[in-house]
């Protein structure tokens, strides 16, 4: 009794320790760094638990994995930022594997294929900024309702069934390596670079996250919301078709049961890495690296033969956790203020 | 192809699942509640029992959730149903215990229920139409430790497997058989398993793990359609060759062309047509109110890379090959 006593003070003097510790370190410390953190740390506890982690198989492994959860994760950090939610991409990035794929088994050139499949994307995204933005229909309604639909729209497309037939070109794409890094993860990279910079380069990112804190005071001050909400929705419907693409490249399949529940994990990784669901905060970075935390997660547990289910059980707990401390801190921060 | 024949069936398990599809409902239209709209396994069951209803001149209405872990979808479709009293119904279920209610109530309303494909844990139903899952898990067992065999000159080594849902009563049993045949070679050791939740990207994640854990790994199995298609692009993107050996189970597109490849060494095929066909022969000869044997067993066979193009393999590997008549001249030939 005594013991568990003295273990809870102590857990409770180091996590006081630890949040005083981030609050005044705020500025250099966002969650970002403590989700960086705790993902290294469970890539040194990996390294020492079993020497197939630091391999570099397992590193291009994970580093493939990584690659097309992260892109989802990116484009729905957007609605995100302007107070939004996009709950279709996952449904989204099925439906745009079974009509890509079923545009290429019809003979149609890779390129053009590639094009339509994302115009369907900046259709899909534009459809939902409107019935946000012009229709007052709350997103989380609105997407929720495209997750059912995109789905049905993926089953009808393939006729219930996997699409099959693809070019070889496309199976060799995402099997690719250059200079030793897979291709699927160079996609990614390139598509963090360009959001990463539209976010914290250009107007459009400012205004976006203006928007997010304040949606009063971003109309006074000007801010056109309308193009605003647009281009949201638009980037989280497009990157969601990019990750279709290449998934379905990297399957060989155009599959209607693709990606179920995507939109969870995507959104978990941008909220792990640092963004608020009440808009105004988040980073591509951050993002980035939540999304790593997850595959590694996975990757760690196949690796170490913990059960499927404890895996689960350890991914939701970690969001509630990290969701929380930062909570705290930012709590405590403005406490002192 | 099946575009318009199954748009009802898929909307209905996409959309809602609880409600009641407005079709045209009269006393010769038999539901066949399948498991997953979305496996082309489950086309072929659909094929089946549709070709059985042209022959019968009834009409059958096409069923089933989107994905075998939907179980509330799929007792919500029997429930709809109960209510309904439809002359019969065809269902293969998803979950052996939770589905044993449901099927107790149709059969407590009057309704013939004809099992395919997986046990339920009740006896109220008319008869039961599957495979052996158990003999056809071992026959996969065996096929796995027989391409052990060839490529490294003996059945020894490590070998894992990919589980598809542990909530359903044929896939356990697939694995208890799979597990029991192997347990008959003392220098093969089963090292681990992965439950991969019906997801093929999943699947393909677990196998690339699995093959970097055991980097002596000489043997995979797949217990369903979709692992099969996860793990065969997982060992064609690694370009694992011919020292894993890779047992699949059923026959997608994918899987067959994995098969030719040599990427897939063997596939048991089941014969889900005949469980379609013949669960319409039983349904509607419940209903007239024929005694039913027990339980029909309706077999495996095991294609391998060198026998995969033997037509007698061709309408088991591919339904739109099916003929009509739902026995195979060549059956003998099949077993071995």
């Amino acid at each position: 009794m005594a013991t568990h006593d003295s273990d809870l003070s102590t857990g409770r003097a180091m996590s006081q320790s630890a949040s005083t510790w981030l609050s005044l370190n705020r500025r250099h410390l966002p969650v970002e760094t403590l989700v960086l953190a705790l993902t290294l740390s469970l890539w040194v506890v990996m390294a020492f638990s079993t020497p197939n982690f630091l391999t570099a198989n397992n590193i291009i492994n994970i580093l493939r994995q990584v690659s097309i959860d992260s892109i989802i994760a990116f484009g729905v950090l957007f609605p995100i930022l302007i107070r939004g939610i996009d709950l279709s991409v996952g449904s989204v990035v099925a439906l745009s594997g079974v009509v890509c794929a079923t545009l290429l088994t019809m003979g149609m050139p890779i390129p053009i294929a590639i094009g339509l499949t994302l115009l369907l994307g900046i259709a899909i995204g534009s459809l939902n900024a409107f019935s946000v933005h012009r229709l007052g229909i709350p997103a989380f309604i609105i997407t929720l309702a495209g997750l059912q639909a995109y789905r049905g729209g993926a089953f009808l497309v393939s006729g219930g069934t996997s699409v099959f037939g693809l070019p070889q070109e496309l199976a060799s794409f995402a099997r690719a390596e250059w200079l030793g890094i897979p291709s699927l993860f160079w996609t990614m990279l390139v598509i963090g670079l360009i959001l990463h910079f539209i976010l914290s380069r250009t107007r459009t990112g400012r205004y976006m996250v203006a928007m997010g804190s304040n949606y009063e005071s971003a109309r006074r001050a000007g801010i056109n919301i309308k193009r605003i909400v647009f281009f949201a929705y638009i980037i989280s419907s497009v990157t969601a078709c990019i990750a279709g693409i290449l998934l379905m490249s990297r399957m060989s399949i155009g599959s209607p049961t693709a990606a179920v529940a995507y939109e969870l994990n995507a959104i978990a990784a941008a909220v792990v890495g640092g963004a608020s669901l009440f808009g105004g905060r988040g980073s591509v970075l951050g993002t980035f690296i939540g999304a790593l935390l997850f595959a590694t997660i996975a990757n760690s547990a196949n690796l170490l033969g913990i059960d499927s289910f404890w895996q689960m059980v350890a991914t939701g707990v970690l969001i509630a956790v990290v969701v929380y401390v930062d909570n705290l801190h930012k709590r405590r921060q403005s406490g002192l203020k | 192809m099946h575009f318009a024949k199954h748009t009802l069936a898929i909307v209905a398990a996409t959309t809602a699942c609880s409600f009641t599809p407005a079709m045209a409902q009269d006393s010769t239209t038999i539901p066949v509640v399948i498991k997953a709209t979305t496996a082309s396994y489950w086309q072929a069951v659909f094929d089946g029992a549709q070709h059985a209803a042209d022959k019968l001149g009834i009409q059958i209405e096409e069923l089933g959730p989107a994905n075998e872990t939907q179980v509330a979808e799929q007792i919500g479709i029997m429930e709809n149903l109960t209510s309904r009293t439809p002359p019969a119904i065809v269902l293969a279920p998803v979950s052996n215990d939770a589905l044993a209610g449901p099927v107790e109530s149709a059969t407590a309303a009057g309704i013939p229920v004809i099992i395919i494909d997986s046990g339920v844990d009740t006896d109220q139903y008319a008869s039961l139409i599957a495979t052996d899952n158990f003999a056809a898990g071992q026959r996969a067992g065996h096929a796995l430790a027989t391409c052990m065999e060839r490529t490294q000159g003996e059945a020894a080594g490590q070998v894992a497997y990919l589980r598809a849902n542990p909530n359903g009563e044929s896939l356990v049993s697939r694995d208890e058989g799979f597990l029991d045949a192997i347990s008959q070679y003392p220098d093969i050791e089963v090292v681990d398993n992965r439950v991969a939740n019906n997801d093929t990207a999943k699947a393909m994640n677990d196998t690339l793990d699995l093959l970097n854990r055991y980097p002596d790994l000489n043997g995979v199995f797949a217990d369903n359609q979709l692992m099969g298609d996860g793990a065969g692009t997982a060992f064609a993107e690694q370009g694992v060759g011919d020292d894993v050996c890779l047992v699949a189970f059923d026959s997608s597109e994918l899987e067959v062309d994995f098969l030719r490849q040599g990427v897939i060494d063997s596939l048991v095929v089941q014969d889900p047509y005949m469980m379609g066909y013949a669960g319409i022969w039983f349904a509607h000869a419940a209903q007239e109110g024929v005694a039913l044997p027990r339980s029909v067993d309706t077999g495996v066979h095991v294609a391998d890379t060198e026998t995969v193009d033997q037509p007698e393999f061709s309408g088991l590997l591919d339904p739109d090959q099916r003929k009509l008549t739902p026995y195979l001249g060549t059956s003998a030939d099949l077993q071995e």
